[in-house]
């Protein structure tokens, strides 16, 4: 697992949940801001990261997470 | 009849005890609903019930847990694991007496919401005499756009025509006035995006004296208006019916009077009681999911398992996508109008 790899999941989950063009977004967009995403669309993410990678993240942690970036990063570096 | 459709039921929650929910499980069953129940093994007795399997759970969510936390949390819960139940194809409908909070939460994330669907609704069946109405949202989204509103209309009218047999349901707003421009900004836009609707008969705002009154077929709002307004008709229903009571049981004439009506009366308390409509429906999702009174008899848990299972035998999940893209408001398109 890369950090293209995560980026291409996570890109296409919001593409398909948000009804949003995928090459529309980056690392640098705002889940709030850029997509109009609400605390539902974040959880679900959140979620499939979680089945995905075998993570876990927390309420405080998932808060924190606002760029795709962001939640990039967050798997890259907790991923077991 | 509802041979075939099995229907994963949480085994917890129930506040009138495992006989009662065991009760109305063999009460369903014997309509010919298969049922997958997440109880607590030796609580439950299932014993000998065809089609009725028990898988042993002892983890549940209470009251007094928050729903989101609790239910990322507790993966073996009953109710997590019943809607783990519905989204891997064991089960076709889930069905839950426990917290509302953690049924609505088990179900968007278990089942996943609607392609295109923004927010799930919880819709209930108000009891008007004749012809019931169906209202929602009464609890899932405190706050909601006008998008929102516009998605509930097509979620209700779906819902009364393939799961009520409504035709050509008629979809009302609720406001503070029937005139386009009455009630809040979003209530306002919601009206000009649903006058606009293919696929839907829109007519119009309504007040809340129309919603016992039948104004509409289907009466769309926001979770925190709906709530309150539904606690507030069950509340009022509730200090009339004990009125009533009490004036027939005042003097001898009065209580022949009361003796009289007594047959009839029998069958409008009947279409009234809130076990007779089963429960409220979580609207916008890609699995059926009912969630139960917590005070149900065993009428009111069989009746919550034979309105899920018609869910699926009528395939409102398929209808309700359908409508959804006939009226082109998915997620995609409702951002677009918005911005346009």
């Amino acid at each position: 697992m890369n950090r293209d790899e995560v980026f291409d999941l996570v890109r296409d989950h919001l593409a398909e949940e948000l009804e949003v063009d995928p090459v529309k977004i980056s690392e640098q967009t705002r889940f709030k801001q850029d997509l109009d995403a609400d605390s539902l669309d974040l959880y679900e993410l959140v979620m499939e990261l979680e089945d995905n990678y075998g993570i876990s993240v927390s309420e405080q942690q998932a808060a924190r997470i606002e760029t795709v970036g962001d939640a990039v990063t967050f798997v890259v570096e907790n991923a077991p | 009849m509802a041979g075939g459709v099995t229907v994963a039921l949480d085994g917890f929650g129930a506040e009138r005890g495992f006989d009662v929910l065991a009760e109305g499980a063999r009460m369903a069953a014997a309509d010919g609903i298969g049922l997958r129940v997440f109880g607590l093994a030796g609580g439950l007795d299932l014993a000998g019930i065809e089609g009725v399997e028990l898988i042993p759970t002892s983890e549940w969510i209470g009251n007094d847990e928050e729903p989101v936390p609790a239910v990322r949390a507790k993966k073996e819960a009953s109710v997590v694991r019943a809607a783990r139940d519905v989204a891997e194809g064991r089960s076709a409908a889930l069905v839950s007496f426990g917290s509302t909070g953690a049924t609505m939460a088990a179900a968007t994330f278990g089942l996943r919401r609607l392609k295109g669907v923004q927010r799930p609704a919880l819709a209930v069946q108000l009891p008007v005499p004749g012809s019931p109405v169906l209202f929602l949202d009464v609890g899932a989204n405190v706050e909601v756009r006008a998008q929102h509103l516009v998605q509930f209309a097509f979620l209700g009218a779906a819902f009364s025509e393939a799961v009520l047999g409504v035709e050509r349901p008629r979809i009302g707003l609720l406001s503070v006035g029937e005139e386009a421009g009455k009630g809040t900004d979003e209530v306002g836009a919601a009206h000009a995006l649903l006058a606009r609707a293919e696929g839907i008969e829109f007519v119009g705002n309504v007040e809340g004296g129309d919603l016992p009154a039948g104004a509409a077929d289907v009466v769309v709002t926001d979770g925190f208006t709906g709530n309150v307004s539904l606690k507030l008709m069950e509340g009022t229903a509730r200090a009339v019916t004990a009125a009533i009571r009490d004036a027939a049981r005042s003097n001898p004439v009065a209580g022949a009077g009361g003796l009289l009506l007594r047959p009839a009366l029998g069958g409008l308390r009947r279409e009234l009681h809130p076990d007779t409509t089963g429960g409220a429906i979580l609207l916008g999702l890609r699995g059926i999911a009912i969630v139960g009174h917590g005070s149900a008899g065993a009428e009111g848990i069989a009746n919550a398992i034979r309105l899920a299972a018609r869910c699926v035998e009528v395939d409102a999940l398929g209808r309700t996508a359908a409508l959804l893209a006939e009226g082109g408001v998915g997620r995609g398109a409702l951002a677009s109008d918005a911005s346009a």
